[in-house]
């Protein structure tokens, strides 16, 4: 399998953060989630596969270097970012405009399509749109040029669940429509990534936790309860991270089907990727 | 680059109002006081500053890391805003000057005597004066700008502006200590004979350095 983008021991520093070597890839026809607490490098990480901040390392993207082929690249990439857009002050229409004079392959039809799907006026101003309207412009906006790859950094985030389910609907149907295309997928809510992402890449503090497929973290992974006495039965080895409570051990285990025939005493829950996460940021090794 | 240009225009579509309500306060002063000349300088002016409020509108919107996402390149980004400030500053003396050419045979329509004749070379160095200063104030604020972010950029740019007055003073005081004795006689036919080409020139020098340190400045920087 082809990897749409492959990051190589990509790094950056700022006055408190530092991005420390991260490599990961992203394999064609697969959605990836980039998931990790705020301030972990998630948009950091964006921002180096954009290319528009200054990073070490190396980045390619269809097998093509993101700093020599920088324009070239972009023209099949659709980017959705939380924060940022062309402007507030425009209309639909404008957008359309504005994009189909830096797209060769800007889809007008396409783009009206969209825009009358997610029920978008396209002569208001964008700043009389609620957030859900905002962020399915932006959607349609990195949609109606057919990209190969959708990079989207937290584009759920404030959306309450109709629209978030909507917008994640959009995500599987872009993909069904041909199956080279990839997405990474930047989020907090790990909700939405563990319905729709094939890959879990976990950042903590700049550096890469686990990439890992979604179906081996939810059917796998699990968290093994017992008393104290009990824990000290099982073998380091098992051991992922552990949490003392106030009346029992929590330990995150990797293989439940293993687990629960080696410490047959012992309850084992299925674990979300919420609390892997919080296992490896708040837990002991 | 076409499409940020758009981006750049139709976000100051919403100045439609404020430049139509300009042009006529301008043309009102023109009548009132007969002061053509002035008004094309003003208007030029004016118009060149609304051009520079699309980084406002840019950083309100925090546009330019979805911009960097974007199929064009750093250079052109900067070149757009270049192409954009100049053509603004084209685009007023243009209005500034067929404002003043057709007001004068309205006003005259109206006078039975004392016809209003319109000196088209004082029009012209007038315009071309204005055109001067608003492209000196763009070279020196783009820059500041991209170094400091739209509000901060403004701040600097008259503190730039004002370390220049100094040096000018300076440079003044300096000649008078000296008791370097300059013609002003010799100065006023130096600026008739090349005054017009030598701004014309000094504006694109001032653009071109201008250009060249905003494009360093983006470069470096993170966005």
């Amino acid at each position: 399998m082809k990897n749409t983008i492959e990051l190589k021991h990509v790094s950056k520093e700022y006055p408190g953060f530092h991005l420390k070597d991260v490599s990961f890839c992203i394999p064609a026809g697969t959605i990836v989630g980039l998931v990790g607490e705020n301030g972990a490098g998630k948009t950091t990480t964006i921002q180096a596969i954009l290319n528009s901040i200054h990073f070490g390392g190396e980045i390619q993207i269809f097998g093509k270097d993101n700093r020599v082929a920088e324009k070239e690249i972009k023209q099949d990439l659709g980017v959705v970012l939380d924060d940022s857009f062309l402007s507030e002050y425009l209309s639909a229409k404008g957008v359309g405009a504005i994009l189909k004079m830096m797209y060769a392959n800007w889809d007008e039809k396409k783009y009206d399509t969209y825009l009358k799907k997610f029920k978008l006026p396209s002569s208001k101003l964008i700043k009389s749109y609620s957030s859900g309207m905002k962020m399915k412009l932006k959607i349609a906006a990195a949609l109606s040029h057919c990209p190969k790859l959708l990079v989207l950094d937290e584009p759920t985030s404030g959306l309450d669940p109709i629209v978030r389910n909507e917008i994640l609907d959009i995500f599987r149907d872009y993909i069904l429509e041909d199956e080279s295309r990839s997405i990474l997928l930047s989020s907090h809510i790990t909700t939405d990534l563990e319905s729709i992402a094939d890959y879990i890449v976990f950042l903590h503090e700049g550096e890469i936790v686990f990439q890992l497929p979604t179906s081996d973290l939810l059917e796998k992974y699990g968290i093994l309860k017992c008393s104290e006495k009990e824990f000290e039965q099982i073998q380091k080895e098992d051991v992922i991270r552990y949490q003392k409570r106030k009346y029992q051990y929590e330990v995150l285990i990797s293989d439940k089907q293993k687990m629960r025939k080696k410490y047959p005493f012992a309850v084992i829950d299925k674990a979300t990727i919420d609390e892997i996460m919080l296992f490896y940021v708040k837990g002991e090794k | 680059m076409k499409g940020l240009l758009l981006k750049d225009l139709l976000n100051l579509s919403s100045y439609k109002t404020t430049l139509f309500v300009i042009v006529l306060f301008c043309g009102i002063a023109i009548v009132g006081t007969e002061a053509f000349s002035t008004a094309s300088c003003v208007i030029c002016v004016i118009v060149g500053m609304i051009a520079l409020s699309t980084f406002n509108y840019d950083e309100s919107s925090k546009s330019s890391k979805y911009i960097l996402s974007l199929p064009v390149t750093k250079k052109e980004i900067v070149l757009s805003k270049y192409v954009f400030a100049v053509s603004s500053v084209l685009l007023g003396g243009l209005i500034g000057f067929l404002l003043s050419v057709l007001l004068v045979p309205v006003l005259n329509s109206f006078r039975s005597e004392s016809k209003i004749v319109l000196d088209f070379s004082e029009l012209f160095i007038s315009t071309i004066g204005g055109m001067f200063a608003i492209s000196l104030i763009q070279a020196i604020q783009i820059p500041c700008i991209y170094k400091y972010g739209a509000e901060r950029g403004r701040v600097q740019m008259f503190v730039f502006i004002f370390l220049i007055v100094i040096l000018i003073t300076l440079i003044g005081a300096l000649l008078n200590h000296f008791a370097v004795s300059i013609s002003i006689q010799e100065v006023e036919s130096f600026c008739n004979r090349y005054g017009i080409l030598l701004l014309v020139l000094a504006m694109l020098v001032f653009y071109s350095i201008s250009y060249f340190i905003s494009y360093q400045i983006f470069q470096k920087k993170d966005n």
